[in-house]
């Protein structure tokens, strides 16, 4: 490793050729070097190290302690239902809809309702999403008290159930979304609407098009999504505590409360879980990798069968069902959201508040104005920092395949996903711990820095596809009509990129927002912002307050959507091949 | 945990290495200390579930910053042990000076642990003005918390004592003992349910039980003797099993905290739940969160109560002012203002009989509000048991109930 990172930085101060070479390179040096220390120091305490505590001999006792603990195979379980539940559930999810559903009316909704989709934090919809299936919940005050007779809630187990369903459920609803925004941004990459046509010719179905001829193309543009969505998923902590099972809750929030436990001795079993985590994600991530293998190793030996045919043929109409489903649960979820944060009284059975009141919102107003400023701040510099290191790096990419040179630091880019395939947990207590012996941490420096951290991937992720299949004609154009090459990059290139990259900073701004544990440990308290307040919140009882402090947080993130959306269209308004 | 020489070793020469870094700041009169606190700002660590406590935070912080000239910044967490931890990784980082956290709310386990950790400002509060005015001979939680000595490194901030709260609509006769509760939960099969340990109040709620069934109470005062452990809380377990089954979802699935049991108790998917403030009943149906049928009940013989703290790190940087705020927040005025349960109804620690005239009409004109027992129906306060019975049942518990 340490090679690798010599010839890294060797190659980047040698880039007299090239300049481009630097980004790679400073890329990687943000995610590299404090992830891997991050890891270290977080693990340093699962092995008995933790001086603050007096402890410094090596042990195994946390582990001990950890495989013998009476809640572990139970978290567990939990962990593994809903983390591959919700993940394979999800994939299935989006690419179903997007099998059945490609190039019709609802196909065109679910594109426009994708910003604000994305723009409903986790724990918003969670809080929506619970008071939806609740015994006391919104389905059940429809038919309550007639025609079902409730006067009282009934006494079943819906949110929060011991098998992980409606946590499950959550993420399901949660993730597609997301996998759907890159099932979009993958098929403009490929020929879809020639090859579907080309298809038919041949009189395949449209299932058969879809799993003979675009999946398999499809799919590599979604293989770090969906590991992403995994490896989130198992280890997810809000949502687990909102929706979550709760003898035991999942193996996350088992090692989130470890670390904050008062016993301090109980910071060894945290690391030691927190490794454990680490460990579960990767064999998950492996299994996904072998699934995929032997997947694609049968796939590929029917693909040539000539069957037209499938027999789930049938099941296409259930395509718009499930997307209306999908649709339906976020739009309810965020009405509930809408009423709490009006509501004075809403008690069981009323299907709307018993009492109306803006005072939620007016006393929240004045405490809003700082954390709103701090967050939206903080999202607009990481994701400026953001996309010059991403574009900055697709350029160099594409010089490099120009002149077919093969550099290390262009193939060790997969590293700038770390973030998204390490759980949180185990390496933020050690990122800490760095900080302070640097006397780093709470400046904005660092609070953004962090933030890149997590907003750089998505960034990457989003982008990518769309830069990746830019006609580089038009530079050339730009470039033989006399202009020299940064002025046609910036001129040419980057105009007509505008939206793609408007975009995907607002996946990256949605993302920096939405960061909690990041801010709450490299921010030492310095920062309020509106996610820290309303987590914060979210551990009281008052669900009126909670919901103001949650739409503020969507729309917060909506605007940053809304301006990638309107931006452009004012921008472009003369010009009509750049309207779509 | 045995005696260990050499970790009592570590812990004295890192006490006295701190008192040597503090002696000048120590040294001072309470004047100086007003006079340094001027221009500081005070980083306040605290829960920030409440907009109720929150907005009384804020109120305070404009009164010192008016009359003391020090900024206070409320850093709201979600969990209190957060704070802990960082304070934890600043000692682990080497940051004896300098620290993030000026102030903290805190008590019980959390105050042990950072006391045992020496994470804590040496004894201070002695110094405080308003601190002569704590009730510490009939409140003997504010000198031992969770039974440790709090030897004043802590300053007292409200009292607690756990009341049920019950939905009087559909309760008309609510429960006065264990047994009681039992029979009810029997009658109203999945109506009642206690938060999941560790969670404190869970915790809390199996203390009380345990407190009211086991005949061996006083042994609960002393260290846990792991001999006598299955003998004492046998009676517990009995219960307990006998409970489950009749609780909200069948015992299947617990609520997380308190906070999930007043949304559950709003909702009417519960009749009775729990609290540590026994004015929050009152507090809640003033804000609209509770609905008016909403009433407050204890059990016969007693509670459980405590007192909670506000603390300052070994390493805050602005402990001048820290001091200044928490002796601010022991003001009579301060005190008053908190206990009033149209602001926050967080029960005083200050004995009304230390207090001039003029300082008792503060609290006279406060009326108790619609839900609240007075002093005397809330009857006697049980004090908490020895910290390590806390870790021994809750351990047995998860062994028990968690799986």
């Amino acid at each position: 490793m340490a090679e690798a990172l010599f010839k890294i930085a060797v190659s980047a101060m040698s880039g007299r050729r090239n300049r481009l070479k630097i980004f790679p390179a400073l890329t990687l040096a943000v995610f590299l070097l404090p992830i891997l220390v991050g890891l270290l120091f977080t693990w340093a305490p699962a092995f008995g190290y933790l001086s603050a505590a007096g402890s410094n001999r090596f042990s195994l006792e946390p582990f001990a302690t950890l495989l013998h603990h009476p809640s572990l195979p139970g978290a567990l379980r939990s962990t593994f239902i809903s983390g591959i539940g919700a993940s394979l559930m999800s994939l299935g999810l989006a690419l179903w809809i997007a099998a059945t559903l490609y190039g019709s009316r609802l196909w065109s909704t679910i594109e426009l309702s994708l910003a604000p989709l994305l723009s409903l934090p986790h724990a918003a919809f969670a809080i929506g999403f619970s008071f939806l299936i609740a015994p006391s919940g919104w389905l059940i005050r429809s038919v309550s008290p007639f025609p079902s007779g409730f006067t009282y809630p009934p006494d079943w187990t819906t949110n929060g159930d011991p098998w992980a369903i409606s946590l499950t459920l959550t993420m399901l609803f949660k993730e597609t979304p997301f996998l759907l925004l890159m099932i979009f941004s993958g098929l403009s990459r490929l020929d879809v609407r020639r090859t579907i046509w080309v298809g038919r010719s041949l009189g395949y179905h449209r299932l058969r098009i879809w799993t003979r001829l675009i999946i398999p193309q499809l799919y590599p543009m979604l293989r770090l999504p969906l590991l992403a969505v995994l490896a989130y998923s198992l280890s997810v902590v809000d949502l687990a505590y909102i929706i979550g099972p709760s003898l035991p809750p999942t193996l996350a929030v088992l090692i989130d409360r470890w670390f904050h436990d008062p016993d301090i001795s109980s910071r060894f079993v945290g690391a030691a879980g927190a490794l454990l985590l680490l460990l579960v994600t990767l064999a998950c991530i492996s299994s996904a990798l072998v699934l995929e293998y032997l997947i694609s190793k049968i796939a590929s030996r029917k693909i040539l069968d000539g069957r037209r045919k499938s027999p789930f043929e049938l099941l296409v109409g259930s395509g718009s069902f499930y997307a209306l489903i999908l649709l339906g649960v976020n739009v309810l979820s965020l009405t509930a959201l809408m009423l709490w944060s009006v509501a004075h009284s809403w008690r069981f059975p009323h299907f709307f508040p018993a009492r109306f009141s803006f005072s939620n919102w007016s006393t929240a107003l004045s405490h809003l104005l700082e954390p709103v400023f701090v967050s939206a701040l903080a999202a607009f510099l990481s994701c400026l920092l953001a996309i010059i290191l991403v574009v900055g790096c697709f350029e160099n990419e594409q010089n490099l395949a120009r002149s077919r040179i093969d550099s290390i630091s262009q193939r060790s880019l997969w590293i700038i996903y770390l973030p998204l395939l390490i759980p949180q947990i185990s390496f933020l207590f050690g990122i800490q711990v760095l900080l302070i012996i640097f006397n780093l941490e709470g400046s904005w420096g660092t609070l953004i820095w962090i933030h890149l951290v997590f907003v750089l991937p998505y960034v990457f992720l989003t982008l990518a596809n769309t830069y990746r299949s830019y006609d580089q004609r038009y530079s050339y154009v730009g470039t033989a009509l006399g202009a020299r090459p940064l002025r046609s990059f910036f001129r040419v290139k980057l105009i007509m990129l505008t939206k793609p990259i408007l975009f995907s900073m607002a996946v990256g701004f949605g993302v920096s927002i939405a960061q909690y544990l990041p801010t709450l440990y490299v921010g030492a308290g310095r920062f309020a912002t509106i996610t820290t307040e309303t987590v914060s919140l979210a551990s009281g009882s008052d669900r009126r307050v909670m919901a103001v402090y949650a739409l503020s947080q969507f729309l917060l993130a909506l605007t940053g959507f809304l301006t990638a959306i309107v931006l452009p269209a004012i921008m472009f308004r003369n010009r009509r091949a750049m309207q779509n | 945990m045995a005696y260990c020489p050499k970790r009592l070793l570590s812990i004295v020469i890192v006490m006295l290495t701190i008192m040597l870094n503090l002696a000048p700041a120590l040294a001072r009169d309470w004047p100086q200390i007003i006079a340094a606190a001027r221009g500081q700002t005070v980083y306040f660590n605290g829960w920030g579930g409440s907009e109720v406590i929150n907005r009384y935070i804020s109120w305070a912080a404009g009164q010192v910053n008016q009359r003391y000239g020090i900024t206070v910044k409320h850093v709201k967490v979600a969990d209190i042990g957060d704070v802990v931890s960082r304070i934890l990784a600043e000692k682990s980082g080497g940051r004896t000076s300098g620290g993030s956290v000026d102030l903290m709310w805190i008590n019980g386990e959390n105050f042990h642990a950072m006391k045992d950790n020496g994470l804590l400002l040496p004894p201070y509060t002695q110094m405080f003005p308003n601190y002569r005015l704590v009730d510490t001979e009939n409140k003997v939680s504010t000198l031992f918390d969770f039974t440790v000595p709090v030897d004043n490194q802590e300053s007292p901030w409200g009292m607690a004592q756990l009341v049920f709260l019950y939905d009087s609509e559909v309760v008309n006769d609510p429960p006065s003992t264990m047994a009681e509760l039992l029979e009810f939960c029997k009658d109203h099969k999945g109506r009642f349910s206690y938060p999941a340990p560790p969670d404190f109040y869970g915790t809390t709620f199996i203390k009380q039980a345990l407190l009211e069934l086991t005949g061996e109470r006083e042994l609960l005062y002393k260290p846990v003797d792991i001999g006598k452990f299955d003998q004492v809380t046998a009676p517990l377990w009995v219960f307990l099993d006998a409970l489950h089954p009749h609780l909200w979802r069948g015992g299947k699935a617990q609520p997380k905290s308190a906070p999930e049991m007043k949304r559950l108790l709003a909702d009417r998917e519960i009749f009775i739940s729990l609290s540590f403030n026994p004015a929050e009943a009152s507090n809640a149906i003033a804000t609209g969160e509770l609905p008016e049928s909403i009433r407050t009940y204890v059990h016969e013989g007693g509670t459980i109560g405590n007192t909670h703290f506000l603390a300052i790190p070994f390493n805050s940087s602005a402990q001048e002012g820290a001091m200044v705020l928490a002796d601010f927040l022991l003001s009579p005025e301060a005190q008053a203002r908190k206990s009033d349960p149209s602001i926050w109804g967080d029960p005083t620690v200050l004995a009304l009989a230390k207090l001039s005239p003029e300082q008792r009409t503060l609290f006279d004109t406060i009326s108790l509000g619609v839900a609240s027992l007075s002093p005397e129906e809330l009857g006697p306060v049980i004090l908490e048991p020895h910290a390590s019975w806390v870790t021994a049942i809750e351990k047995e518990w998860l062994k028990r109930y968690s799986k």
